[in-house]
């Protein structure tokens, strides 16, 4: 049996786990290419209009994918911390592909708690009676798996340049290079290190969330607000960009609440949707760049 | 002693030449119609036609096609808008904290404290108060563009219009219009609701302080330059060169660059009646089938654009 693994959404925070689960249980594993025009134009085309860019270049990936694979994973992810959660449209997205997408294979919905072991466990239990009889074989799989996901750390951590900027969004618009326009190399040819959330310690984005009047409701929010404070805070970085999803409520409230935690502190958006021109894009960000260098030459 | 800076827009294309001393000696507007290396050339016919036998120390290339008029005219700087914007405006003033700039297609802020940019903002989505909405309406209604900002001052009152959005706000105008509301009053109406628009839009949550600059093709509208000093409280500055403020500041930086390299790259003026040629293809050796454009100039290729990885573009450079 071929298991199809999407490249999208938070494909790049947690592929170790998935990758290695199920080849450890025998199957074989294809995953779409990396995001390119051909996968975005087929997300336009299948999904709904107003989604945001990281769910449309997702349905692009599984219209790539389903006629390479028997089974496909559209993980249904509800929460990857304990009293934390996805956004809501991680919890209807299978639905969303079936009733967008025609002659799908058969796929794995089952909705994926990952706050405890425990509960991540009883996923892998389900998920793995679909494909085995054999108990120990499935616990093998799960152990493996977790091993390999722990030993992955994406993530970048460089402020051997000139400058540095903290890089803040959701995990697929931070690396998928695709949506984010190669942000990342262009930033470096201007001299420009970028950090992001993964080198920062959980406990000293839980110290900075401390300060907000309420405890976020979701894990996005918090890591983006609590990294984003911590650097301010601790002065790591010389300015901060938001690499920001169009139409993401998320977004919209996390990104207000970071202006008024860093007041004047250099701070850009840096929003995307298919219609992004990258030349617009590059102003954006030389200008940016001049700006924190003190910019007029 | 010259220096030359051109900024190549959607709308338009912009010309400078600035003297020693940093004055415009020269400007020139053009119709960019698709064509920068088209737009950029007649620039060049004008300004060889007028200053024969004149050299150029420094060039600098700005706006969203600064790329390929740096390769064509052989730039010391390319820079973004902001900058050349703030760059220019500076040079006249040390004290401008703000630069709200208006043009074709597009709108930006930027907020500068002490002589260097803080902040900034662009707005290239909504066409709403930008040069190419005004023009359209100063159509619709058949008014000289020239006129249109001087009828907004001769109304006392402004008529209440809807400006979040250029669709609504033309169909608002119509209604206005069937109601009988006269020409003079529609068009206050219509400034004061761009400008609330703008300022909502590209200048949410900036602090707006004086010296304000307004530049960029609209400053010319005088309806609106009011609408921004009644909104504001204070006096909004047009600078004599409004309209060509990111060629200056591109000047200004080319010259800066020529100075401290000791040479200046600028290929002449004779590049007028060079024979350009771009052809493009589509780059195969990945997923992501960039459209790459080649531009020839005499039939010796001079530059690639638009790869995503630069493997285009970096090997032409080398040559
Ligand atoms: S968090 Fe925002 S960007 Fe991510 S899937 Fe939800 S709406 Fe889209
Ligand atoms: S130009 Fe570069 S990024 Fe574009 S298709 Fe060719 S190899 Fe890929």
């Amino acid at each position: 049996m071929i298991v199809g693994i999407p490249k999208g959404l938070l494909y790049y925070k947690y592929y170790p786990f998935f990758m290695t689960f199920f080849k450890e249980l025998g199957l074989e594993v294809v995953i779409s290419p990396d995001t390119n025009k051909g996968i975005l134009d087929e997300g336009v085309k299948y999904c709904v209009d107003d989604a945001c860019l990281p769910l449309k270049i997702f349905h692009g990936h599984v219209a790539v994918l389903k006629d390479k694979c028997d089974i496909i994973l559209i993980p249904r992810i509800m929460q990857v911390r304990n009293r934390e959660y996805i956004c809501p449209k991680f919890c209807g997205l299978p639905e969303m592909i079936q009733n967008s997408i025609p002659q799908m294979p058969r796929i794995i919905d089952k909705p994926i708690y990952a706050g405890t072991r425990k509960k991540l466990y009883s996923w892998a239990k389900d998920i793995g009676r679909l494909i085995t009889k054999d108990k120990s074989k499935i616990k093998r799989a799960f152990n493996f798996a977790l091993i390999e996901q722990d030993k992955y750390k994406p993530g970048y951590n460089d402020n051997n340049q000139g400058l540095t900027v903290a890089l803040v969004g959701h995990p697929y618009n931070i690396f998928d290079k695709y949506i984010n326009k190669n942000i990342v190399q262009k930033l470096n040819k201007l001299g420009v290190g970028v950090i992001t959330e993964e080198f920062i310690e959980e406990t000293l984005i839980d110290e900075e969330v401390k300060g907000l009047y309420k405890r976020p409701f979701w894990t996005f929010a918090r890591n983006s607000y609590g990294f984003a404070a911590n650097v301010y805070r601790e002065k790591r970085v010389n300015g901060i960009i938001y690499i920001s999803s169009f139409a993401c409520g998320i977004d919209s409230v996390v990104i207000e609440l970071i202006k008024e935690r860093i007041g004047n502190f250099p701070f850009m958006t840096l929003k995307i949707d298919e219609h992004t021109g990258e030349a617009g894009l590059d102003t954006r960000v030389e200008a940016f760049v001049d700006m924190l260098g003190r910019g007029v030459i | 002693m010259y220096y030359l800076g051109v900024d190549v827009g959607s709308v338009s294309t912009n010309l400078v030449l600035l003297d020693k001393n940093n004055s415009v000696v020269e400007k020139i507007y053009i119709r960019t119609k698709g064509s920068p290396i088209k737009a950029v050339q007649e620039g060049f016919k004008i300004l060889r036609d007028k200053y024969d036998n004149i050299k150029v120390y420094g060039a600098g290339a700005t706006g969203s096609g600064r790329h390929i008029a740096a390769t064509l005219i052989g730039a010391d700087a390319v820079k973004n808008e902001i900058t050349s914007h703030a760059v220019a405006a500076l040079e006249i003033d040390r004290e401008v904290k703000t630069i709200i700039e208006i043009g074709g297609q597009d709108s930006k802020i930027i907020i500068l404290r002490n002589g260097v940019v803080s902040d900034f903002a662009m707005n290239t989505v909504c066409a709403a108060g930008t040069g190419s909405f005004l023009d359209r309406q100063a159509e619709r209604l058949d008014i000289p563009i020239e006129e249109f900002g001087d009828y907004a001052l001769n109304s006392n009152i402004a008529v209440r219009i809807a400006g979040r959005c250029a669709v609504f706000a033309e169909s608002d105008m119509i209604h206005k219009q069937q109601l009988g509301y006269n020409k003079a009053d529609i068009i206050k109406g219509l400034c004061d609701a761009l400008v609330r628009n703008y300022l909502n839009n590209v200048g949410k949550g900036k602090e707006i302080l004086p010296k304000v600059f307004f530049q960029g093709g609209v400053a010319a509208n005088k309806g609106i330059k009011t609408a921004f000093e009644r909104a504001l409280g204070f006096e909004v500055i047009v600078p004599k060169d409004y309209n060509v403020m990111g060629a200056i500041g591109a000047a200004i930086l080319g010259r800066e660059i020529a100075e401290k390299e000791g040479k200046t790259n600028f290929k002449g003026l004779d590049l007028a009646s060079s024979i350009f040629e771009s052809n493009s293809f589509e780059c195969t050796d990945c997923s992501n089938r960039c459209e790459v454009v080649k531009l020839h100039e005499n039939n010796r290729s001079i530059g690639c654009f638009g790869d995503r990885c630069g493997k285009w573009s970096n090997r032409v450079k080398a040559i």
